[in-house]
Parts: structure tokens; sequence; C-alpha cells
């Protein structure tokens, strides 16, 4: 198998870097060309399976198959919900440092930057801890000088929600002051690598010493250290002799990175060439395959050959869709057909959260997440498309954003390994 | 029912209300002024933001041409804080009767325009992205005026000169005393208090709303038209001129470097209601047609955000006409005593933000002779400077900037976009105790860059409530506001980058913060998110 040509994976989000390492450990060569860092850098990296359908979603798992049923061209739909367990169970054993826990049996409420209870299936232990399913009492820890954590904002909301079965939630904010060298502006980012040094993080417990209750649990800003977070976890729950969580800040994000850190280390580790900054500007085909793309570098455009591609474009946000001033919609990388472009020019409705017509368009596909054109016909028979491209779904709706491009980017790798055998 | 006595009282905080209560207050009258919402949210607030060289209207419009003309030059002088002198082109496009620059040259000689015809070469030296297709150019005095300074300057001036400056106001009565206007009954929207102000003279100066104040008063209608126009700010100053196209005023003409952005405009129809101003997609389609014909590319711009102002045009319809752009630009004032036998009400309307100045200056002279002030009471706007405004000392494009760079080390930055710092914030909530976060969003046009508020809506919103200005139900309730706020300007306008920064948005908001969900939010706030 290894002797065969090369798969292109295109996208460095969270989808493409699954599809890469799954496909890769399916010992097939795979490349990797991006055009920037994805989605990871944005998001909480808590796999958010799903949320809201549209009520309070408390069990993925339990949900699912109803989900799938109401909502036939949802990719969850289209590939069948088991896919979903298989992805998620596989990346949690890619996962250590930190690890990831839970699955699809419940949901985690977890904190947000505004101390909302938001549904998760699976996350980093360091952010589980922070569960709000049965109530407790929260502090919740500010940082001096960082912009991105409103701990006051955080503990106010968190005070006036309750538990799923109306447990009471406690919350208070603290501030420490412990600044990084004094500066008054900093990111997350910056704090995180500071915390990778155990002195530094002896001083945060020392800061927050005897300003906690008895059954005050920890809520830090999530910068608990970038290169081995779960040994600064471990150690701020030790110092301090009680459960401490991370909540996901602002962009850029602290436990994207670490992820993005563990997937791309582990494809270098399996020899899987990633190149970024390598824009893919478009494609050559035959007989209804793709037989390479044509990336921009420094040295002028350069040809791949590939066997088959993983589109892993990142969609509106990062680029895979796009939209321009004469409102023709276009998925700009392979030229594939969009579908649910509203007719009439009404993309969008006056109300922020209006169910907005533009919301999930994008590439339709089949059950292997092959592309599809209007009349159900496949475009390309080695094309396999991932992620936030994929029309159908809304996933910060939803919030089914990681999950969906897990499992579609596990997916992708999966048909394509059996379609070889 | 609380109740205050004044001399001059003044409905409306545009640039034409402060300027009234500002040269009232100067002339040593007692002066109140009441505005609905916050100050400069009418039309000043919508406007393009040129302060007119009289260029526009030499040919089609003398009297305005003249007075803009005067106007401009008296600002420079008094109000040069508020002003960038980016000066302006009219060029001759491809599209454009070459013939036209004659008359425009006539014109302006006829109504004291300053102008000077130059090299196509030298204009398009100046400013390299327009459209090289050009045949002539006349490069005219115009400048980029900041609406928002200058209206607060105004107010800070009344404020020192005794002036008392109450927003949230709405006037929902006018008290009359047989044939007199006795003062007003307002509405504090947000304590739902009413307030009686008498006072003995009333100045109606609401611009596009001058008619309903006018009827609530009891007179015969006041004829105001008010004519809808967008305008789009497309990100960087792709142009660092102002640049009309040298033709009859027409839609889309001119675009104006304000700031960090350039704004194409503008449209003009009729409208029934100033308040309900709705963009249309064919609107948006054209003024970025007609951007392209000024600067070649244009479509490819970023297009940041869409809003629409309704001029206060003064004058009957013309019959079956679509299009307001006939009725003069000059401003009209109505002495109620002559024309309806109403004592104690005035009316300024119609006329520019750039013709401010001159409105006030007219106003507060019939207000002199109506109150037989004894004795002359002269003008003195024309020469005595804004607060923190020197002649000559205009702000330019790097002010923020150069002064945000002064304290990189030891201030925080909350509006990337903007430059706004965490100091600026707190300070603009503390000189204003009563503001609420979309007040001080418009006064330091935090979140009004690029990423449209992307970050800075929930840093404001923490800083906001930290500060305990905000309690928990407020602090959520202004956070959705602020969304939906940046919402309604850029939702007409997405394509491009903005659809895809929008997007990013909702993964921050949505995806990762999960803020359709906040526990707490007032009941209005959870019907916008239903
Ligand atoms: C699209 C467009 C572009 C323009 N471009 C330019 C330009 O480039 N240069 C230029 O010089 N001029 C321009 N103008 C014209 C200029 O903006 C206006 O002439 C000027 O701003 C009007 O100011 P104003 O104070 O009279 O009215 P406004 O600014 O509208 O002030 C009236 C105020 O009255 C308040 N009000 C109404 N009813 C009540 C009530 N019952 N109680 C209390 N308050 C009330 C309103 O809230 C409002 O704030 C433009 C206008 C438009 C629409």
């Amino acid at each position: 198998m290894s002797g065969e040509g090369e798969i292109v994976v295109i996208g460095v989000g969270l989808a493409g870097l699954v599809a890469a390492l799954r496909l890769a450990e399916g010992g097939r060569r795979v490349r990797v060309l991006a055009k920037g860092v994805g989605s990871t850098h944005l998001s909480g990296a808590t796999v958010d399976v799903l949320g809201y359908a549209p009520f309070r979603v408390r069990s993925p798992a339990a949900t699912l198959p109803e989900f799938a049923v109401a909502n036939p061209h949802h990719p969850y739909a289209l590939m069948g919900t088991a896919v979903v367990d298989d992805a998620v169970t596989w990346l949690k054993g890619r996962l250590s440092n930190p690890r990831y826990v839970g699955d699809l049996r419940r949901n985690f409420l977890l904190p947000t930057a505004l101390g909302v209870a938001k549904p998760t299936a699976v996350a980093p232990q360091t952010m589980a801890v922070g569960d709000l399913t049965h109530g407790g009492c929260f502090v919740i820890v500010g940082l001096p000088g960082l912009k991105d954590f409103y701990p006051a904002l955080v503990a106010g909301n968190l005070g006036s929600t309750v538990g799923i079965a109306g447990e009471a939630i406690e919350a208070r904010a603290v501030d420490v002051d412990l600044t990084l060298d004094g500066r008054v502006d900093v990111g997350p980012l910056a704090y995180a690598r500071r915390l990778d040094d155990p002195a530094f993080r002896a001083q945060l417990a020392a800061r927050l010493h005897g300003r906690l209750g008895a059954d005050d649990m920890v809520g830090l800003p999530a910068v608990l250290g970038l290169t081995d977070a779960e040994q600064a976890w471990e150690e701020l729950e030790a110092r301090l002799e009680r459960p401490v969580f991370e909540i996901p800040t602002l962009p850029p994000s602290v436990p994207g990175v670490r992820l993005y850190g563990a997937l791309s280390g582990a494809l270098h580790r399996l020899g899987v060439s990633v190149t970024i900054g390598g824009e893919v500007l478009g494609a050559e085909t035959h007989g209804g395959r793709v037989t390479g793309v044509h990336t921009e570098t420094a040295n002028g455009v350069r040809f791949h050959a590939a066997a088959g591609v993983v589109l892993a474009t990142g969609g509106w946000a990062a680029g895979g869709l796009e939209m321009d001033s004469h409102w023709v919609v276009r998925e700009p990388v392979l030229g594939l057909p969009v579908t649910g472009i509203p007719g009439g020019g009404r993309r969008f409705l006056p109300g922020y959260f209006d169910h907005h017509p533009l919301a999930s368009t994008g590439v339709a596909v089949e059950g292997s997440l092959r592309p599809v054109d209007g009349d159900g016909r496949v475009v390309f028979t080695n094309v396999r498309v991932a992620g936030a491209t994929l029309a159908g779904a809304e996933p910060w709706k939803e919030k089914s954003g990681d999950g969906l491009s897990l499992s579609t980017g596990y997916h992708a790798a999966m048909s394509m390994l059996a379609e070889e055998d | 029912m609380e109740s205050i006595e004044t001399e001059v009282l003044v409905v409306g905080g545009g640039a034409t209300g402060l300027g009234v209560a500002r040269d009232a207050a100067m002339r040593g009258f007692a002066t109140v002024l009441v505005e609905r919402k916050d100050l400069a949210e009418g039309t000043t607030g919508r406007y393009h933001g040129l302060l007119h060289s009289g260029g526009r209207y030499a040919v089609k419009d003398p009297r305005a041409a003249r007075e803009c003309a005067a106007e401009n030059a008296i600002l420079r002088r008094v109000a040069a804080d508020s002003i960038e002198d980016t000066g302006g082109l009219f060029v001759t496009t491809p599209w454009d009767d070459v013939t036209f620059g004659d008359r425009f040259l006539a014109g302006c000689a006829d109504t004291g325009v300053g102008v000077e015809e130059i090299d196509v070469a030298d204009a398009l030296r100046r400013e390299p992205a327009v459209n090289a297709g050009i045949r002539r150019a006349f490069l005219v005095a115009d400048a980029s005026m900041d609406a928002w300074k200058l209206v607060w300057a105004c107010a800070r001036s009344a404020e020192q000169h005794g002036a008392r400056i109450l927003t949230y106001r709405r006037v929902v009565e006018v008290l009359r005393a047989a044939d007199t206007v006795a003062g007003v009954v307002v509405v504090d929207s947000r304590s739902d208090e009413e307030m009686t102000i008498h006072a003995r003279m009333t100045v109606n100066a609401t611009g596009a709303w001058a008619g309903q104040l006018a009827a609530l008063a009891g007179c015969r209608p006041v004829e105001v038209v008010p004519g809808k126009g967008i305008m789009i700010a497309m990100n960087h100053r792709i142009v660092n001129t102002v640049v009309n196209r040298c033709t009859m005023p027409s839609d889309g003409d001119i675009i104006v470097p304000i700031r960090t952005v350039s704004v194409v405009g503008t449209t003009d129809s009729p409208v029934a209601d100033p308040d309900q101003l709705e963009v249309t997609q064919a609107e948006v389609d054209h003024m970025l047609d007609e951007g392209e014909k000024l600067v070649p590319g244009f479509r490819h711009a970023r297009a940041l955000r869409v809003w629409a102002g309704a001029r206060p045009l003064f004058g009957a319809r013309p019959p079956g006409d679509d299009d307001t752009r006939d009725i003069t630009r000059a401003h009209a004032l109505i002495d109620h005593a002559e024309r309806d036998g109403i004592g104690g009400f005035v009316t300024i309307t119609g006329g520019k933000a750039t013709t401010f100045r001159l409105m006030a200056e007219e106003t507060v002279d019939l207000v002199c002779r109506a109150l037989d002030a004894g004795g002359p009471r002269p003008c003195r706007t024309a020469v005595e400077a804004l607060p923190d405004s020197e002649p000559g000392a205009y702000y330019s494009v790097g002010s923020r900037l150069a002064r945000r760079e002064a304290h990189l080390l030891d201030d925080q930055l909350v509006c990337e976009c903007e430059l706004v710092s965490r100091q600026t914030l707190e300070e603009a909530v503390e000189r204003r105790p009563t503001a609420n976060l979309d007040d001080v969003r418009r006064a330091l046009r935090l979140g009004m860059g690029p990423c449209q508020g992307g970050f800075c809506t929930y840093r404001a919103t923490g800083i906001f409530h930290r500060l305990e200005r905000l309690d928990q139900v407020t602090a959520n309730t202004a956070l959705l506001d602020f969304l939906q706020e940046r919402w309604k300007g850029v939702h007409p306008i997405l394509y491009g980058d903005q659809l895809r920064q929008a997007r990013l948005d909702d993964w921050i908001y949505q995806g990762l913060m999960d803020v359709e969900h906040l526990p707490a939010v007032a009941a209005a706030a959870i019907g916008s998110v239903a």
C-alpha cells in the first residue's frame, strides 16, 4: 500500500490534522499543505459533538440518531453516527498531555469565558474538572494584564446558573497580583509559556493561598503551560489541595495550540511533511479524478502529484468557501459545486441570532464524504471533503465544531484507506 | 415630576442643536439642550464626513456653495481639532462630460469657492489609486470632519458657558400657553421619568424630525423630507484626498478618507420615517459600482460596514420626483410667530453639517430679537475656537497611533483596530457617569475597525462590568446589544474578507463562548436571541 501515490491533505485545522494522521497511521504516504494554521488556534480545543439540537443535549449518543433523522443533509447523518464514537475513541488514544476525558454518553457542562455552561462531550482533563453538571463552589481567578479573560463576568454568570437537577452554583472572582514582569498588556500565550516554569507556578499557588474556602474549586484562564500542561495542572492541584481547572480565553487559544502541537508532532514522527504557507491555487484533473495540485511557493508555482486529496479548508472562516462582491460563491481550491446558496439575495437576516439562509451553505458530499453535484453525482472519486467546508451544518450554533471536524476528518481517512483494500 | 426653567431650550443634539446651544450660552442666555438619544445619534453621526469646500454645489446650488465656502474657512480656524486637512479633488472620469469642468470653474468663481485646475498627471501622482482614465482634475479645500469630536467639543464649550446638556430625553409634549410655546415635557428613556422644562424660547433643531416636533407644537406643517443616503466604509485609506466626480451631484460620486477608512457615498431617496432606514442590496451594488468608476479595483477592497442617514431636506416635494437631490441644501429658519402666529418657537432645519455654525448664528440672532435681549449680543463663534482646538492644528490619520505609541508599555490595548486603550476606555466611562457601553463605543470608535468588535466586544464588557458600572443582567444585555449593533452595520455588505471575519466572530462568540445561552439577560435581549 505504501508504494501507492501520495495523498495530499489540504488544510491543517483539526479536520486536516486528523485525516492526515489517520491516513499516515494506515500506511499511506501523506503530504499536508496549508495556507496557514487553522481552527485549532482559535477554538477552545474541547470536542463539542452536539450541544444543542436545538434544546440542550444531555447525551450526544442518545440524541445523535434522531438528530440525523431530522437533519438528513448533516454530515453526521450522511456518515452515520457510529463514526463519531470511533473518531472520539481514536483521538483520545493520541492525546496524553493533557489527556482527554469524557465520551458520547453524556456532555459535560463547561464554563466559557462568559460564564456560560457549554455542553461538550470530550475535553482535556484540565478543563473537564470544571464540570458544572452537579453544581458546586467555584473561585475564578484573574491574572493581571491578561485582557482576554474577565473573572468577575465569569463568576457572575456562573452564579446565575444551576446544575442539571437544580444544584446551586456559587462562584466568586479573585484577582492575583502576579504580573509578568509588570507588563500590563499580556496575551494568553505569554502567560502559558511562563507557567511552564515550576517556580512561576509555585508563585501562583502562593498568591492563592489562604484565599480559598474549604469547598472551592479553582478556575483559571486556560494558560496552564504550553509544553507540559499535564504537569502544570497536577502540580497546582497538589499545591492548592483541591480541584483546579482551565477555562478557554479569547484566541489565541492555549489549549488549541497544545492540541495542534500534539497532532502535528505525531505527524512529524510518522514522517509526514507539513507545509504551512503553501497555498493551494488549483488542481489538475483527469477522468473524474484529481491528479495533483499546484501550490504557491517563494520559488513560483509547484506541482504535487496526488493519488487522492482530502479537502479540509475550514469553510468561510478560513477561506475554504468564498463569496465575492458580486455575491458569487465558490469553493476556491478544487472548484467544487457549492450547495445551499440562498436565492433572492436574502443571504443574511437583520437579527444577529436569526437563522441565516447562508449559514449551512457548503460542499455537498455522499456517505464517504466524496463531493457531489446538484444531482448527487460524485464529482471526483478520489477526493474527500472534511470539516467546516461541508454543507448542511451550523457547527457554531449546534456546538458541534470540533466534533464535526474530528469525525469527518477521521471518516475521510477511513474511507480512503478502505478503498485501497 | 421634576420641573426646570430656562431662557432658551434647544431640542436636538446634532451639530445644529449643539451649535445653537453653544452660541446661545456664549451670548449669555440660560440654555438647556435635550436629545432623545446620545449626542450625534441622528444624522450628524451618520453623515459622509465631508467638510464641504462648496465645490459640490458650485453649479447646482449657488447659495449652498457660497455658505459652505465661507464656513469651511471659519471652521478651519475654530474647529481644527475636528478636521483632517485632506484637501479635495474633483475629477472628470470617462463617464463624465468634459465640458462640465468649465461650468464648474465658473460656478466656483461666482460663489467664492477656491479652486485650481491641475494636471491629470499631478492628480494621479497625488492619488495613484484614482482611475487613470480621468481627463481633468481640480483641487479644492474639501476636508474630512469628525462629527463626534465636533459635537462633543461644542457640548463642552456650551457647558463651560453654563448650558445644561440632557441626553436620553425625548420631547413627548410641547407646552402651549395660548398662542405661545412655553416649554416641553421630556421623558427620560432610561428611567421613564418625566420632566417639564419651561422656556421663553424653544428651538426646534431636530433635523429630519423637525416636522414631527412642529406638529407637536401645533404649528402648520413644516415640510421636511427625510432624504435617505447610504455610505459604505472600506478598509484602508484607498485615497488620502476627498475625491469627487466633476459632474452634477449624483449617487456614489464621492469618496471621503476618514481616519483609517475610506467612505463611498451616497444615495438620496425620500423616506417617510427618518427612523426606518433600510439598506437594500441594490443600493449596496450601486455604491460598489460607482466606487469602481472612481477607483478601479474598489470592489476588491474590504467593505467594513454600511449605514444610512436621513438628510433634513426642507421644501415641498417636487411632484412625482423620486430624487430629493433637487431640493436646496441651504437651511431654513422658521420664525413660527411670524409664520403661524405662535410665539416662543423657532425651527432651524435643512443645511449641512458644514454650515451648522452659520445656522446657529442666524437662529440665535433671531432668538435675541424675539426675546428683546436688551441691546446687541454679538455672536462670537466665528472667532472663538472650540476647546482644545488651535487654528491650523488639524488632526492627522496618525494622531491616535502617535498618542498610543507614547504609552505602549504602560497601557493595555483593548481595541487593536481602532487603537483604543484601557485607560482611554476607563476615562470615557468616568467622564460620563451615565454613559452606557454603546455610547462609549461610539465616542471612542470602539469596534468600528476591520474585526468589527470580534475581540473588543468581550473585553469592553468585561472592563465595564469590572468597574462595577454594569450589573450582571446589564452587562450581558449590553454584550448582546453590541453584537446586534455590529451585525446591523455589516450584514448587507458581507462578502470577501468581511464575511470571513463575521464567521470568525461567530466561532468566537457562539462556538467558543456560547453567548446565546447567557443565563441572565434582560427580556428585550432574549427576544433578539430567540
Ligand atoms: C447620507 C448623508 C450624507 C451627508 N453628508 C454630508 C457631508 O458630507 N457634509 C455635510 O456637511 N453634511 C452632510 N450631510 C448633511 C448633514 O449630516 C446634516 O445636515 C446635519 O448633520 C444635520 O444636523 P442636525 O443637527 O440638524 O440634525 P441631526 O443630527 O439629525 O440632529 C437632530 C437630533 O434631534 C433629535 N430628536 C429628534 N426628535 C426629538 C425629540 N422629540 N426629542 C429630543 N430629540 C429629538 C434626534 O435624535 C437627532 O439627534 C449628509 C447627510 C446625509 C443624510
